[in-house]
């Protein structure tokens, strides 16, 4: 292990953090808010961290092999939702450090869960940093790294592959470091664009600041109790809901519609799974909560918005689901499941590892009544990888274990029945949000104790890394020379 | 630039990973699943696995925008193939390598027809650079620079010598009347060192020396090394190397005996080579090279396909009292052991091919834009030596260079002026116009600019 290289690049990381909360520190200097101390402290000690083990650490080598790729990825985000945790502390707003770590891991990890009951009269900037967060951690705090530092090492493969959703990492471009340039500005693009059309949509500045991050990241803060669903109004909820729907597409075909291959583009494969599970989900909740709200329109409105919401693991609500017919509710835990494209700020299983597992049991069940057919699973028009196959059938295992277990840990605690710690275990795991139960949608995490908020914490950071960049930490081979 | 590399066996390896080193944009395309993985993990490139003879497989890696595409699969035809569609679709650079000496005679009907720019064969220019290593037998290395009119020679320093042991800022007081070369570069125990006038030679130093071609022969003949003229030269293996060099050193006056394992190869080749003294039997069997005269020959060369056969039988001629052993190895990395057995000359037919293609490269980089006209890498690529061309605007023209500031570890190695070589000292200037070589022991440097500054 070059274990330079990685305290280097973890000091990398984190001046990265103290620069990312100038804006967060600029609003609260603007609005007043009384918060500017507790952000000079967070980036004074980021400094005084990072600033020795970025000078101090002189790796005899830059080549970033698998193992110190997966370390450094696993420990920088570690280490982020640590520190970015501190300014609710020094703030006050959340007095106590392991609901702060909490809240800051699962802004990072864009999923959304809150342990805030009250909104009323919170400090903006910290609001700000809130959802900052999100939109940091919806592309990545390593791809933002390559994309500003690419020289820094050999061989960034591995960064990006342990950071980015997917069970294959492609490149847009040659080079690593052009491709994370490209990612990020097709990223703050469309985030700037869905800023204007939420203010044209009749938001305030702030409100449409946060509301365009939490939807870019995927994650799903808001600076209201009700969500989305406080602005009561169409306008905002289809703008959104669109928004959703685009930020979990893979940003690969964004890059190659402004390259002039939409036409390709559109004939994604992994694009049609994902349009049609969230169609399908969506006419099928909006007829089973027809009744509810009597219009169709009006069913659509909300059944779209939380297909939406869901799918892509952003986690905003306009209505309380728990409230829905059952079925309704379960289509709704169908695509927490499945997540949104690969390469997308969506969290998830992604919808091209459904795809792939769907044609491997479908190729299982041809292969015990017809053994010598020889059977190429295809996908995006090539055959795919035995290899890639095999390891999405490991990682399914994987994540439905990790799952089961996260369960079994909040459970101990005895707090809550069956509905809330399953699916606390698994929306944290999958980034979204709300769960069902006790942690719906109009609730929060608030009422979990420090041992459950940092069991789900570790399950947020597994789904952000896609679990074996945070698995590989508690493996002992890792730690070992050679 | 964006470049294309179809084919990533050994050479197409070596070169995407050069090319991606001096920040190229580069796509390899490659059959093979498991090699596209390994340039994945390792490069930082864009991988494509297909068919590069397939035009949708060209156009996916952006065969139409490519400033240059290289064709190094095994295959000749799917080379020629590749550049041929790529061409056609828009690439603006072709470069094939093509090995068979059937496709040789044709050659330039072939380029001509498939818009190849470049024809590469790896085993005629391994076949001539052991032809220069036969007319220098004294150097382990020599490249030449400025068109032909530098060379810059590497020999191994021995106790005898008479340079060893003197301060390099010393030695013309030292030693009346020895030709004024250029100490460019030494490479001791593994590392290389880039020597300024405190420098002390020593025995076992790898120096390499730079001159004009007659003032390095009078250097060698002052340093008493150049008495060894090669007349018979015995080659191990009838491959393709040894045929080219046959064809290339006989009309030079050589006699030339070669081994061949295979019959029905020797008779081909006594057949296409009427002077070459061709011999059925295998090479590496001591007997039968104690039996053809091995000891009484003036060069030995080793050019079986096996790498191991041919340094073991290297090995074998120099105890044999050979003064000139070559050996071909093909395996990156092994050169500093293989010195420190007593092998000096080692060919690279690789490394040759990828330094032959990776030189255009940066020519038509420099009609492009970056400045360096050509860049040769030194001691298994631990230094590089760059040419310049100075231009009017450059803050350093006409200003000597003792007044300049030059970056360290960067040497201004010579000067050439009008056709003339000038070794330059202190007092020397730098003309716009001139051909500037620098000798560095860092890559990545683009510019004379970076190095000299006023």
């Amino acid at each position: 292990m070059n274990k330079r290289l990685v305290i280097r690049l973890l000091g990398a990381i984190m001046l990265i953090e103290a620069l990312a909360m100038l804006p967060s520190m600029l609003i609260s200097i603007v609005t007043h808010d009384g918060c500017v101390q507790a952000f000079l402290n967070t980036i004074a000690i980021l400094c005084l961290c990072g600033m020795p083990m970025w000078l101090l650490a002189r790796p005899k080598e830059s080549n970033l092999r698998a193992r110190e790729g997966f370390v450094t990825v696993a420990l920088a985000w570690v280490i982020l939702s640590a520190f970015g945790a501190l300014p609710f502390v020094f703030s006050g707003m959340i007095p106590n450090y392991v609901d702060a770590l909490f809240e800051s891991v699962s802004g990072f990890t864009t999923t959304g869960a809150t342990v805030f009951a009250n909104f009323e009269g919170a400090p903006k900037g910290i609001m700000f940093w809130r959802s900052f967060t999100h939109w940091i951690g919806g592309m990545g705090v390593l791809v933002l790294t390559l994309a500003l530092l690419p020289s820094m090492t050999g061989r960034a493969s591995h960064l990006a592959r342990a950071e980015s959703p997917g069970p294959s990492f492609s490149k847009i471009v040659p080079k690593m470091g052009d491709s994370a340039k490209i990612l990020y500005i097709i990223y703050a693009v469309l985030t700037i664009v869905e800023f204007g059309v939420l203010m044209l949509c009749g938001m305030g500045p702030y409100d449409a600041a946060i509301h365009a991050m939490g939807t870019a990241g995927t994650g799903g803060f808001s600076n209201y109790g009700a969500s989305v669903g406080a602005f009561d109004s169409a306008l905002i909820d289809g703008v959104i809901t669109f928004f959703m729907v685009l930020f979990g597409i893979n940003f690969a075909l964004f890059y190659r519609v402004l390259t002039g291959g939409w036409r390709d583009a559109l004939k994604s494969e992994e694009l049609h799974w994902y349009l049609g599970i969230f169609t399908v989900c969506t006419l099928g909740v909006t007829l089973l909560i027809m009744p509810q709200y009597g219009s169709f329109v009006q069913s659509l409105r909300y059944g779209s918005f939380q297909i939406a919401s869901i799918i892509s693991t952003t986690g905003y609500a306009t209505a309380d689901y728990n409230l829905w017919h059952p079925a309704a509710q379960m289509l709704v835990l169908f695509v927490m499941f499945t997540g949104a494209c690969a390469g997308s700020t969506a969290g998830g299983m992604k919808v091209v590892r459904v795809a792939l597992l769907s044609k491997l049991a479908g190729r299982e069940v041809r292969h015990t009544f017809q053994p010598r057919k020889v059977q190429v699973v295809r996908f995006e028009g090539k055959g795919t990888d035995e290899n890639i196959l095999a390891q999405t059938a490991v990682f399914f295992f994987a994540y439905i274990a990790l799952i089961l277990i996260g369960c079994f840990l909040v459970s101990l605690e005895g707090k809550y029945g069956f509905a809330a710690n399953f699916t606390a275990a698994l929306t944290c795991v999958n980034n979204v949000g709300p769960g069902l139960a006790e942690i719906g949608p109009m609730y929060n995490f608030a009422g979990y104790g420090p041992f459950g908020k940092l069991i789900l914490s570790l399950l947020m950071l597994c789904g952000r890394l896609e679990l074996f960049p945070i698995l590989v930490l508690f493996h002992p081979a890792i730690w070992r020379k050679g | 630039m964006h470049i294309l590399v179809v084919g990533a066996g050994k050479v197409g390896h070596m070169i995407a990973e050069h090319l991606a080193r001096e920040e190229h944009d580069v796509t390899v395309i490659d059959r093979s699943d498991e090699v596209v993985h390994r340039i994945d993990d390792t490069l930082d490139v864009m991988c494509i696995r297909g068919n590069g003879a397939n035009a949708s497989t060209l156009l996916e890696a952006g065969a139409d925008k490519a400033d240059i595409i290289i064709a190094t699969t095994a295959s000749d035809e799917t080379n020629m193939l590749c550049c041929l569609i790529a061409k056609r679709l828009g690439a603006k650079f072709a470069i094939a390598r093509i090995r068979d000496p059937e496709f040789n005679e044709s050659l330039a009907l072939l380029q001509r027809e498939m818009g190849i720019d470049l024809a590469v064969n790896p085993e005629r220019a391994t076949a001539l650079e052991i032809s220069r290593l036969l007319r220098f037998p004294f150097a382990s290395n020599i490249e030449a620079f400025a068109k032909g009119r530098v060379e810059m020679v590497e020999f191994r320093a021995l106790e005898k010598d008479a340079v060893v042991g003197i301060p390099l800022r010393e030695i013309h007081h030292k030693l009346r009347g020895i030709p004024h070369v250029l100490y460019a570069a030494v490479e001791r125990s593994g590392s290389a060192i880039i020597p300024n006038g405190d420098f002390v030679i020593e025995p076992g130093d790898r120096v390499h020396v730079a001159a004009d071609m007659v003032t390095i022969t009078t250097y060698f003949r002052y340093l008493g090394k150049n008495s060894l003229r090669v007349k018979d030269v015995m080659m191990l293996g009838g491959g393709r190397i040894s045929y080219y060099l046959a064809r290339m050193i006989v009309p030079m006056g050589i006699h030339v005996s070669m081994t061949e394992i295979n019959e029905k190869k020797a008779l081909d080749l006594s057949e296409a080579l009427p002077e070459v003294n061709v011999i059925y039997g295998d090479g590496t069997d001591q007997e039968l090279l104690d039996q053809e005269g091995l000891a009484q020959m003036d060069a030995f060369i080793a050019l079986c396909d096996r790498d191991e056969e041919n340094l073991m039988t290297g090995l074998y001629a120099v105890r044999q009292g050979v003064p000139k052993v070559v050996v071909k190895n093909n395996r990156g990395g092994y050169d500093d052991i293989i010195n420190a057995m007593g092998l000096d000359s080692i060919v690279s037919p690789k490394a040759i091919t990828c330094a032959y293609i990776l030189r255009y490269v940066r020519q038509r980089e420099n009609a492009t834009g970056t400045r360096v006209e050509r860049l040769y890498k030194l001691m298994d690529g631990k230094a590089e030596a760059l040419e310049f061309i100075a231009r009017p605007s450059d803050p350093y023209v006409g200003i000597p260079l003792k007044d300049l500031t030059i970056r360290p570890g960067t040497l201004v190695a010579v000067i050439v002026r009008r056709g003339k070589v000038i070794v330059p000292f202190g007092n020397d200037h730098i003309e716009a116009g001139d051909s500037v070589v620098i000798l560095v022991r860092e890559s990545g440097v683009s510019d004379l600019n970076e190095v000299i500054r006023k």
